[in-house]
């Protein structure tokens, strides 16, 4: 028989711990000067996403997760940030107009959220019932209902590979043009 | 059972919220793309959530898609942040906002 | 109202024949035959030949008219205005149409001699045919519409005609100021003609010349709409204040002023007078300032007559006094005796420029004294004549002059006051005088240069064939004008009646019964006049100054003609270009302009500042999108 009150069970605990985790470690990362460590941390906060996806039920997810998110998105980050050596002073942080901008906007959505999340009553309040979605189920349903989409999408990983081809060849070809021009 | 659903998004939507303020607030274009990315993961986890809320897998389908577009634009964005680095030499965005009164490449 | 009756087959072929035969000439001559110069000369001289044995045979076969002949087509109809074209033969037109055709026809074979070696030959005669066109339908005009079309193309072909060397610059702007000046009377005609139109329905001069009780028209639309059209007469026929424009264009060959400035365009405004007679009269207060109009010209242009050195401007000053001699007579209510001196001034006033025009030709100077001094008397027909119109001019008997002159002094005799009659003595005293101040001056040269051979002359007598055939061909329309002029003063008596048979019944002028001592008493100040030239001009010893010129300041007044054009420079530079056209220019720069280039640079910097929207801040925008998110979450919910 359950209490009305929340109990703890044990994936309640990892919940919360995760969900800890998540925001102060992208807390940290947005506040970050140097931009790898930012990288790094934001890394942190994607592992502990994953392992919520686990949590919630969707492995195939975590692992994605992890193996796209991680491994292919923050390393590009990665790379790019250390390619690019950005002078120190033109990091400078907003103007204080921007700043009192930035911190209304912030309180906005704030109050925005609580309300929103709070005014949805009692259907809001269901509680999740553990459930897991293994990856062959997941993948034959994907596959079956949702083909199209997955043709889309792959078309629109071929687009952006032609464009950053595109973009990274006339970059290229610039630079070294400026590199023959300096010489 | 793990938690109720509005914790779930409540999670997300604060997540949201510290994406946003860092694509707002940093003045530096790869700090805007990493807030979009945190805002695109913090979304991810409102569709989980919503999947097993009602327990149906389209919530996870979603999140498959959210993925493959974020390393669509992720790819994207950083090659143009390599373009506008090359061109007006720092990241910072205001830099770029008066380009066309400056001289073409 | 006088119905008018249809022509019968015959007269509507001589009529028709008459008035386009000139237009078919022009029209050849422009457009076809331009480089042929001969030919163009035969074709309008055998037009305008054909027009005048027309218009003979017109005026001989109805002599005894006693109805108006009108024919007319319906060319437009529009509410209840319509607008036809045709023609009207009662005795006014008929003489027009004669003295018209004659005197086009005399003057085209003048000119064969005078433009013979004149590089614009062939476009000389192309206008010569184009101003007998208008010039004759315009004296057969049924309605004032088409009176007025041919009074604009009369106008036009005076200008065409007084710039006719257009390379002089004097030349293209003495044309230029005729026909703008005219164009002042015009506007004012043409306000007549509006008023008269919407108060009729119609322009019929046969309706409008009715009689006030059919026409059903208030009297000071009557005053209003005569003053109006009157401003026409004193555009065209050069009246005080719109006279300057015809001593500047004498800048044209003379065998056109002979034609145009003395007898037939200027007089078109005269004609119209007597047109409108019946319509006219039946203001009071309008022919009143008529007469008042018409005794300041002719007493004003008598001065500035006195003080002239040029030949052409004598003549010219005279035209426009005998032009304001005949609107007087007009006013006066002499009918009759207006259209009479209408006639005669025609004859003796072509004839006076034409041999002004042979001394011009063969001494090639306008200046009397020079002329004079050159040897002038020397050439016989032309001073001969010379001094027959002269004589026509002063009104000495026999000539057709006097006949004229003491028609119209007798009806100024029937006025009350008598002012008028006073200024047209007076008018008659200066005529005299300045007439044969001319003459002596040619004829009595001063000693000293008599000498001299002339320098230029290609004397006519010793010259070669081309000359002498020249020299024939202008003294044989002298010697014709020359015995019209000495003729014509005895038909009188059978003009007046002809003119009087169908105007009688609308006409409602008092018989002229004058007193027994006008005819003399003008003459005597006639004879007067011609002493005090004699004595000041003529005599052996005399010192050719008149008494005019030793007073410097009357000199210079009557010389300046009497400050009329300064008062137009004046006048034009203060507030037409100062004020009006000043006003227009900025008006067209700055409000239109401006406001064009307002709009312009206003779509630019619009646009500049929508370009800022595409380089605001990135992150400000980002910031726009999720502000913008967030209400639309709570209006979503809330609402």
């Amino acid at each position: 028989m359950f209490r009305r009150q929340t109990t703890m069970t044990i994936y309640a605990l990892l919940f919360y711990l995760l969900a800890a985790v998540i925001l102060v470690s992208t807390a940290i990362a947005v506040t970050r000067r140097n931009l790898v460590h930012a990288a790094i941390f934001l890394v942190a906060s994607f592992f502990a996403s994953a392992l919520l996806f686990y949590l919630l039920g969707a492995p195939l997810l975590a692992m994605l997760e992890i193996i796209v998110y991680v491994g292919a998105i923050m390393v590009l980050f990665l790379f790019v940030i250390m390619m690019l050596k950005e002078k120190p002073a033109s990091n400078r942080p907003a103007a204080r107009g921007r700043k009192l901008w930035t911190a209304t906007l912030g309180l906005i959505y704030l109050l925005a959220v609580i309300l929103l999340v709070f005014a949805t009553g009692p259907r809001g309040q269901t509680p999740l019932t553990p459930a897991v979605a293994s990856p062959a189920a997941f993948g034959r349903y994907l596959f079956q209902g949702h083909w199209l989409g997955i043709e889309i999408a792959s078309l629109l990983l071929l687009i952006a590979l032609i464009g950053v081809l595109h973009l990274g060849h006339t970059a290229a070809r610039r630079t070294a043009a400026g590199i023959e021009e300096e010489k | 059972m793990i938690v109720p659903y509005s914790h779930v998004l409540l999670l997300s939507a604060l997540l949201f919220v510290v994406g946003m303020l860092c694509a707002v607030g940093r003045r530096n274009l790869i700090m805007i793309l990493l807030g979009l990315e945190v805002m695109l993961n913090a979304g991810a986890i409102a569709f989980v959530g919503a999947a097993l809320r009602w327990q149906q897998i389209e919530g996870q389908t979603v999140v498959i898609f959210v993925l493959a577009i974020a390393a669509a634009e992720v790819s994207i964005g950083l090659a143009l942040i390599v373009w506008a680095y090359r061109r007006t030499e720092s990241l910072d965005p205001e830099r770029l906002q008066d380009l066309d009164t400056a001289e073409p490449l | 109202m006088t119905i008018p009756v249809p022509p019968d087959t015959l007269t509507l072929t001589a009529a028709l024949l008459a008035v386009l035969l000139p237009l078919l000439s022009f029209g050849m001559i422009m457009l076809v035959f331009r480089h042929r110069r001969r030919l163009c000369a035969r074709i309008s001289i055998g037009a305008v030949s054909v027009s005048l044995l027309c218009a003979l045979f017109l005026l001989i076969d109805h002599w005894h008219l006693n109805t108006p002949i009108r024919h007319t087509a319906t060319w437009m109809v529009s509410g209840r205005i319509t607008v036809s074209v045709g023609f009207l033969l009662d005795p006014i037109s008929l003489l027009m149409l004669t003295i018209v055709a004659a005197i086009s026809f005399l003057v085209q074979v003048y000119s064969l001699g005078y433009m013979a070696h004149d590089p614009g030959f062939s476009r000389y005669y192309g206008f010569m045919s184009l101003f007998a066109w208008a010039m004759l339908c315009l004296v057969i005009s049924p309605n004032l519409l088409q009176l007025y079309i041919f009074w604009e193309l009369v106008g036009l072909s005076s200008y065409l005609l007084i710039g006719f060397w257009y390379q002089k610059f004097s030349a293209s702007t003495a044309g230029k100021k005729a026909f703008v000046m005219t164009r002042l009377g015009d506007v004012a005609f043409f306000l007549g003609l509006l008023l008269v139109l919407f108060n009729l329905g119609n322009l019929d001069i046969l309706e409008m010349n009715a009689g006030r009780m059919p026409l059903n028209i208030p009297p000071a639309t009557i005053t209003l709409a005569a003053v109006l059209i009157f401003g026409g007469i004193i555009g065209k026929s050069a009246q005080f204040p719109l006279l300057t424009w015809l001593p500047d264009a004498m800048e044209g060959p003379t065998p056109v002023s002979a034609l145009l400035h003395s007898a037939t365009m200027v007089a078109a405004g005269v004609f119209l007078f007597g047109r409108l007679f019946p319509f006219f009269s039946q203001s009071s207060g309008a022919m009143t300032f008529f007469l008042f109009t018409g005794t300041t010209s002719m007493l004003l242009a008598a001065t500035m007559a006195m003080v002239s050195r040029d030949i052409k401007q004598v003549w010219a000053y005279s035209t426009i006094s005998q032009l304001g001699f005949m609107i007087m007579g007009l006013s006066a209510g002499g009918y009759a005796a207006g259209i009479f001196h209408l006639t005669t001034h025609a004859g003796f006033k072509a004839l006076l420029f034409l041999c002004s025009g042979v001394f011009i030709h063969i001494f090639e100077t306008n200046d009397m004294f020079a002329i004079g001094r050159a040897g002038g008397r020397r050439l016989k027909v032309p001073m001969a004549c010379m001094a027959i119109a002269a004589a026509a001019l002063a009104g000495l008997p026999p000539f057709s002059g006097f006949f004229s002159k003491e028609a119209i002094m007798g009806q100024l005799a029937q006025m009350a006051n008598p002012l008028w009659l006073a200024a047209g003595l007076l008018g008659a005293f200066l005529t005299a005088y300045y007439a044969f101040r001319l003459i002596f001056v040619i004829l009595f040269p001063r000693r000293d240069d008599t000498d001299r051979p002339p320098q230029n002359a290609h004397a006519a007598h010793a010259g070669n064939d081309g000359h002498r055939r020249a020299y024939r061909q202008m003294a044989v329309p002298l010697i014709v004008l020359a015995t019209v002029t000495l003729v014509l003063g005895w038909g009188q008596a059978g003009l007046e009646a002809f003119l009087m048979r169908t105007a009688a019944s609308v006409v409602h002028t008092a018989e002229a019964h004058p007193a027994a001592w006008l005819p003399y008493t003008a003459l005597g100040l006639a004879l007067a006049g011609i002493l005090l030239a004699w004595v000041e001009f003529g005599r052996r010893r005399a010192a050719q100054i008149g008494f005019v010129e030793r007073m410097p300041r009357v000199h210079r007044l009557f010389a300046e003609r009497w400050y009329l054009d300064h008062f137009y420079r004046r006048f034009l530079e203060r507030i037409i270009y100062g004020g009006i056209s000043a006003l227009c220019t900025r008006n067209d720069r700055r409000v239109i302009d401006g406001g064009l280039d307002a709009l312009g640079r206003s779509t630019v910097a619009a646009s500049r500042r929508l370009s800022l929207l595409h380089d605001a801040a990135l992150q400000a925008r980002m910031m726009l999108i999720f502000v913008v998110m967030a209400l639309l979450s709570l209006y979503f919910l809330f609402a």
